[in-house]
């Protein structure tokens, strides 16, 4: 009985430790593969055929550091199919260790604790700064005050300006820190029938809406909550009377992308990422046949030349086996140099990093592509845009509140409505709506 | 009794089915659900609805069936290996706690009806068992804090149901009474089990009254039988002294009787002719002499039968010996003799003494000092016998006038002799015995 009892306790032991010795000799040489969750093609909808090629870059230079890592990835996912791929790996438990994140699923995806806390991992790894990011690009990857995600790509909004027009029309091209009167001057002053048959051919902007005006008027759309939407203030009547000003010179003509093509409107806002595919060849020849640049967005009296900037997520999961590794793919992506560099060379938008923006290889690399005579924009001014933007809160619900108000407002103002009580009725119409 | 247990291991065995018939269910509800909705592409919707996921649908079935057989194995140690160690129950019931725990982690909470089990076996089990009610408190604590309501008010937990609702109502009523009702067996298999062991206690209490009653009786029979013994030795006792009486009596009358009858009848004599023959008479009171000689030796013979049947048969000193023999055989005691006095030969009455006095002495040391060792010595001083017993039991500090040293007192006062108790240091009896030397009367 005895004999048999300290037989059994020793064998016990013996099982004990046979596990964790077996799991470290099986794992002591074996390769660890990390899997990358990434999508094809770009954020920002705009046309790239370099999709894979900073990511394989990337590759190539964390394999050789580390020479028992592989990473693999899925290449083909469209963007389109991405959120729904990387929500089954999620349900089946088979999350990448490092994955881009597509705005709308941030929140979700933090809320359900798919994301690593990045908050230690930052604070042990002593050769990081979270300062080398622009605030705004940081501030995306935050949910309830934690670091979930670092930001990979940023791009904010620009105001397209129609450099051929305004030069006929003897108009010099606005500052950076030009303001909405500015603006509505120079609307006034293009908005005209230039062939004389009666009706008016040359407008001043396209596709500039409340929104657009309410963020350079200081708006904070969610202030508490991602349930609460906040319309009925002093910024947001003032951006949606501007709006409705601007409207008005049209004398209720509907100007349409194709006035904005043969180029008879003076002004359109822009993303970074469409400034630089369409100034860039190919592109370049085919869409546009007059001269053109990008400046900030008109500033509004309570607010500043800023804009809505949208940042490419990535993060760790947080049932990644490693975390470590993980962690240093994640940074090598987001926080280095050379490769956040490619993010101009290759990609669309801008690099997180501030001193790679506001570099001089940076301008000398978007110089490259561009005409000699083309001014590109300066350097100094996209990081105070980047810097100073406002970032577009991440939850699924946000785009269709913001599309609800953006219609709905559309309505006020063709209609003359009462601005004022309109919004306060809209306004209790999406907390309705959101609270579902 | 071997019915019942029966009747109880099969209850155990099917609770831990339903328990794992629950966990399966519900692993595997969420497995195959999760697949479904990957496979209709529906997955980005399915997240919005859900406060948190499972952390790998598959594994999770792999985690349950796991646990299980632990559990399973721990069942058949409790049940058929260690079912008499104390020990191995509480450990087997602590590790049944831990797994329970864990399974439950792993579902999230969304289901802590195995705790049922781990109570029922506690109930059964802890009845010798220290620490019982810490361990009842365990679980009960476990399964108030481990519930679903309750805790995903602080964290964030997956939800079977939001897995059913994912389906058409029909299929979604179907799954739900196939979950209720999976909780709820679980539920009355506890009460069936609790009912039993009441039942089963209340039985026990019953054969235990019954027993207590038997005893009384018993008991009570044998204090009667007790008494009569007590008087039936206080009547045998009676008659020993009546018969020792008699035979006194009779030795008195054989003897003594006889020789002073035949003295008187020759000092009758005597008186007659001893004015007509001083010659005569001279003849006649040797006579005298010699039957008063005889009627002595008959004393001595008739004493000597009253005599310690050791002392009748040997002399003093193996009479001594003997008894040393005979005490160190039956208790573990030591007992040393020594003696200094050439020839152990004195009268009956002091040999008797010195004889009584070694073996109320020995008793004592063994009976109340429990001495492992005993030393006697014997000396001669001034014509006196000095006999001291010493022993290395516990000896006594207030000595109490037993019945063994008033015995001691009473022999030796008889002889004129003197004794000394010392209870300090073991305890010692020293005792002083005048001889009466050369007084042979031989």
């Amino acid at each position: 009985m005895r004999r048999s009892k300290i037989g059994l306790i020793i064998g016990c032991i013996v099982i004990m430790l046979a596990f964790p010795l077996a799991y470290y000799i099986s794992n002591r040489d074996r390769e660890i593969t990390l899997e990358l969750g990434i999508f094809a093609g770009s954020n920002w909808d705009v046309a790239n055929a370099n999709s894979y090629v900073i990511i394989d870059k990337a590759i190539a230079k964390f394999e050789q550091q580390h020479k028992n890592v592989k990473i693999h990835y899925y290449s083909g996912i469209l963007k389109r199919d991405y959120s729904e791929w990387l929500t089954k790996q999620l349900l089946l438990g088979k999350m990448p260790d490092v994955f881009m994140i597509l705005s709308d699923d941030f929140n979700r995806l933090a809320s359900l604790g798919a994301l690593k806390d990045l908050e230690k991992l930052m604070e042990k790894d002593s050769s990081f700064r979270k300062e080398e990011y622009f605030t705004t690009a940081l501030m995306t990857g935050q949910y309830n005050g934690s670091q979930y995600a670092l930001p990979y790509e940023t791009v904010p909004t620009l105001m397209f300006v129609n450099k051929t027009l305004l030069m006929k029309e003897g108009i010099k091209v606005p500052d950076s820190d030009w303001t909405w009167d500015d603006m509505y001057e120079i609307c006034k002053m293009v908005t005209k029938d230039t062939d004389g048959d009666g009706h008016l051919d040359q407008f001043g902007s396209y596709n500039y809406d409340w929104l657009d005006a309410a963020y350079t008027n200081g708006m904070v759309l969610f202030e508490e909550s991602d349930t609460k939407i906040n319309l009925v203030n002093e910024r947001v009547t003032q951006a949606v009377k501007f709006t409705k000003q601007l409207y008005d010179l049209n004398q209720g003509r509907m100007v349409t992308q194709d006035d904005f093509d043969s180029g008879r409107v003076a002004f359109m806002p822009l993303s970074f990422a469409d400034y630089r595919t369409y100034k860039t060849y190919p592109y370049k020849i085919k869409k546009y046949h007059f001269k053109w640049d990008c400046i900030t967005l008109p500033a509004g009296e309570y607010g500043a030349n800023i804009s809505e900037v949208n940042t490419l997520l990535m993060g760790i999961s947080n049932k990644s086996r490693h975390e470590k590794l993980a962690w240093e793919f994640l940074k090598l992506l987001t926080y280095d140099e050379e490769i956040q560099m490619d993010i101009f060379r290759y990609s669309q938008g801008a690099s997180v990093l501030k001193k790679v923006t506001g570099s001089k290889e940076a301008e000398i690399i978007l110089q490259e592509y561009m005409e000699e005579s083309e001014k590109v924009i300066d350097n100094e001014l996209l990081s105070r845009v980047i810097e100073q933007g406002v970032v577009a809160p991440q939850f699924l619900r946000y785009r269709e509140a913001v599309s609800l108000a953006s219609s709905e407002i559309q309505t006020i103002i063709e209609n003359d409505k009462n601005i004022d009580s309109s919004l306060k009725i809209l306004q209790n119409k999406i907390n309705q709506y959101l609270k579902q | 009794m071997q019915n019942k247990n029966k009747k109880f291991i099969y209850l155990k065995m099917s609770m831990i089915a339903i328990n794992f018939i629950a966990a399966l269910f519900i692993t595997l509800l969420i497995y195959v659900t999760t697949r479904i909705i990957c496979d209709h592409f529906i997955a980005r919707e399915f997240i919005n609805s859900v406060a948190s996921i499972p952390w790998n649908p598959y594994k999770n079935i792999v985690v349950s069936i796991t646990l299980f057989c632990g559990l399973i194995l721990s069942f058949i140690f409790r049940e058929f290996i260690y079912s008499n160690n104390n020990k191995a129950i509480y450990i087997t019931l602590i590790i049944d706690l831990i797994i329970s725990i864990t399974l439950i982690y792993f579902l999230d909470f969304n289901y802590n009806g195995i705790l049922f089990l781990v109570i029922a076996n506690i109930i059964a089990y802890t009845k010798g068992i220290r620490g019982r009610y810490i361990l009842m408190l365990l679980s009960v604590a476990a399964i108030i804090i481990a519930d679903y309501q309750l805790i995903s008010i602080n964290f964030e937990l997956y939800s079977v149901y939001d897995y059913i609702s994912y389906y058409d109502s029909s299929t979604q009523q179907a799954l739900m009474v196939c979950y209720n009702s999976i909780v709820s067996i679980n539920v009355v298999l506890f009460i069936i089990y609790c009912i039993s062991v009441i039942q089963n206690q209340r039985g026990t209490i019953d054969e235990v009254n019954t027993l207590y009653e038997k005893l009384s009786q018993a008991n009570e029979d044998l204090r009667i039988a007790n008494e009569q013994l007590k008087e039936y030795s206080k009547i045998t006792e009676k008659m020993g002294e009546t018969r020792e009486r008699n035979r006194l009596a009779r030795e008195i009358h054989d003897t003594l009787g006889h020789t002073l009858t035949g003295i008187l009848a020759g000092l009758d004599a005597c008186l007659t002719t001893i004015e007509i023959s001083p010659q005569e008479t001279k003849k006649q009171l040797e006579m005298i002499a010699e039957v008063t000689r005889r009627g002595i030796n008959e004393v001595r013979r008739s004493v000597n039968k009253l005599r310690p049947d050791a002392l009748e048969r040997l002399n003093l000193e193996s009479a001594i010996r003997k008894m040393i023999m005979d005490v160190e055989t039956m208790s573990h005691t030591k007992v040393t003799f020594e003696t200094r006095v050439a020839n152990l030969k004195f009268d009956a009455d002091e040999e008797d003494t010195i004889y009584r006095v070694i073996q109320e002495s020995l008793t004592n040391a063994i009976r109340h000092g429990k001495a492992s060792r005993v030393w006697i010595t014997m000396d001669s001083v001034d014509g006196e016998i000095i006999l001291t017993i010493k022993d290395n039991g516990i000896g006594c500090v207030n000595m109490k006038k037993g019945f063994g040293t008033r015995h001691i007192v009473e022999r030796i006062q008889m002889l004129r002799g003197s004794v000394k108790f010392d209870g300090s240091d073991g305890f010692t009896v020293t005792a002083r015995i005048p001889i009466r030397w050369g007084e042979v009367y031989d």
